[in-house]
């Protein structure tokens, strides 16, 4: 050996979400933490909607106000936006829970926020060590995980645990068998956005917001994704606008369609393109989403290893929560660490708490609850279709003035409906999709 | 449903009036906003075998990957400008014969997102 052994007590693979709040913790109980993130700066791998929910920021640094994070805008309205094919129709709520301040959520731009969220585990004492990508871990001969291996010349860092939150991509996550096959185009959604640049007090005057202190953030369903299973969303930043949609990944192989494509339809769609009119595209990009929910998990741990973030599938799509879990679970296998280290015992019956620990929240309960809604959207495609084109015409119709009898324009808006589905049906939809958010 | 894969591979159609209202987007354009750290000396996209490709009746990753990476040569084979790519994973798992070998770019390389 002619380089030193670089040793940590823990490494954490990837500085997003997940990884940041798992060093910083950990860093906080008294580890000496290694981060080790691929892109040039924790972010710049990045992309989402998107909105941060606080509850989860609050948990890790309750003074987080006071650190200046990088938000845009609080969500102060939020809500859903059924697309038809020429209309539009919004259902949207403010006020009340959305006047908290701090905010419930504030919507924000990954590479700003993912900076900022690692700083707060540098500033706790991690070691942040960047442009530098995890090939492999080192493990001992009986198969326990003793650190990683980077691509580093001699890149070896040892390390009695190590939190793996390498993103959607769970290559380690299957080097080391905790799934035992790749991921499936069925349980993926390929999300892509651009970021149109408007000024602010345009931005205030299209989405009716009082000023920069105020935010939008619809889900769009409907003509978006072209009748097809995904969802659309809009969210209001200061200066610019987040736009994009999410459609599963095997249905844009089998329709072969260009998302580009996709999005500049939606973009050109007559209720949308007075919203970014003359704006100017600051950044186009897509990401992964992994929806595949519960019945994608891997196994979240190992000896000498968890897993957490979107690595573990930890996505509710209906409800647009991850960076939530991410966050949380970063903290869970964290405080699993520092229980392996107090106890000197790093094997997988101490790892086996972790599991215990997101048993006992939210994210295992709600991700068993919603186990169905993944499948639910590719077999039940009239949400996407019948409904949003049937909200446009009846509401269409009973604001208008025909000069006719209002029982024969109300007999006309429930045909409007059963023109393309019949009541029973129409019912038996409500029933599966309860069936599948509730867990039934 | 899942998607089939390999031979198996079924492409679908829109109706013909809903494909019409498809633009027809020039995806240079939108590749100007990106910021790379272009890894010259390798790429970490890879066709693993050309004879899948050349068997391939459909081609989807021409079409799914959200950057264009995918193209069709003059020669008929598949080419991949890795420079352009995003990272999300999708050619990997897209492809219904699994034939694109797939890395993440050495550490520091590829995309760097402003904003994201």
């Amino acid at each position: 050996m002619n380089s030193e052994r670089i040793e940590f007590d823990a490494v954490v693979v990837g500085a997003g979400l997940a990884g940041a709040a798992a060093a910083m913790v950990m860093a906080r109980g008294g580890l000496n933490v290694a981060l080790v993130e691929r892109g040039q700066k924790p972010g710049g791998k990045n992309y989402f909607g998107g909105a941060i929910y606080t509850h989860a920021i609050a948990e890790l640094v309750p003074d987080f106000m006071d650190r200046r994070p990088p938000f845009e805008r609080p969500v102060t309205e939020a809500g859903f936006w059924f697309l038809a094919r020429d209309g539009l129709t919004r259902m949207t709520v403010q006020g009340g829970e959305l006047n908290a301040d701090p905010a419930d959520a504030y919507i924000t731009l990954r590479a700003n926020f993912d900076a900022w969220w690692a700083q707060q585990a540098q500033e706790a004492g991690a070691l942040l060590i960047p442009k530098t990508t995890v090939v492999d871990f080192l493990r001992k001969q009986t198969g326990e995980v003793v650190g990683v291996v980077t691509d580093r010349p001699q890149g070896e860092i040892h390390a009695p645990v190590v939190i793996i939150c390498e993103g959607v991509n769970n290559l380690l996550a299957q080097k080391l068998g905790l799934i035992d096959h790749d991921l499936e185009p069925a349980t993926l959604a390929l999300a892509f956005k651009q970021v149109i640049s408007l000024p602010m007090e345009t931005i205030n005057a299209r989405f009716g917001l009082q000023d920069e202190h105020h935010g939008l953030a619809a889900s769009v369903l409907g003509d978006v994704s072209l009748g097809l299973p995904g969802m659309g969303f809009v969210y209001t930043n200061k200066g610019s606008i987040s736009i994009g949609l999410g459609m599963m990944l095997d249905q844009l192989a089998e329709y072969r369609l260009r998302p580009y494509d996709i999005l500049q339809r939606y973009l050109d769609h007559p209720a949308i393109a007075p919203l970014v009119q003359g704006g100017q595209l600051l950044e186009y990009g897509g990401h992964l989403i992994p929806e595949g929910g519960y019945h994608a998990m891997p196994k979240l741990y190992t000896d000498g290893a968890m897993i957490a973030g979107d690595a573990a599938a930890m996505v509710n799509a209906l409800h647009w929560e991850g960076t939530n879990m991410a966050i949380i679970a970063g903290k869970l296998a964290a405080e699993t660490a520092l229980e392996a280290h107090s106890r000197g015992d790093f094997t997988a019956r101490v790892m086996s708490r972790y599991e215990d620990r997101l048993g006992e929240g939210f994210i295992l309960k709600d991700l068993k609850q919603y186990r169905g809604f993944s499948r639910f959207l590719e077999t039940h495609p009239q949400f996407m279709d019948v409904y949003p084109n049937f909200l446009n015409d009846s509401l269409g119709q009973f604001f208008s003035a025909y000069g006719k009898p209002k029982k024969e324009l109300f007999n006309g808006m429930l045909g409007a409906l059963t023109n393309r589905r019949s009541l029973i049906r129409a019912a038996g939809d409500i029933v599966s999709m309860a069936r599948s958010v509730m867990g039934w | 449903m899942a998607m089939k894969t390999g031979d198996a591979f079924e492409a679908k159609e829109l109706p013909e009036d809903l494909k019409e209202t498809l633009p027809d987007v020039y995806v240079d354009d939108l590749l100007m906003t990106l910021k790379y750290f272009i890894d010259e000396e390798a790429t970490h996209l890879w066709i693993k075998d050309v004879n899948v490709c050349a068997r391939c009746e459909y081609k989807p990753c021409l079409y799914f990957c959200p950057v264009g990476v995918y193209s069709l040569g003059s020669n008929g084979h598949i080419q991949v400008a890795y420079q352009s790519c995003v990272e999300c994973g999708s050619c990997r798992i897209g492809c219904p014969y699994r034939n694109i070998g797939w890395a993440l770019p050495r550490g520091g390389f590829g995309v760097a997102f402003k904003f994201g």
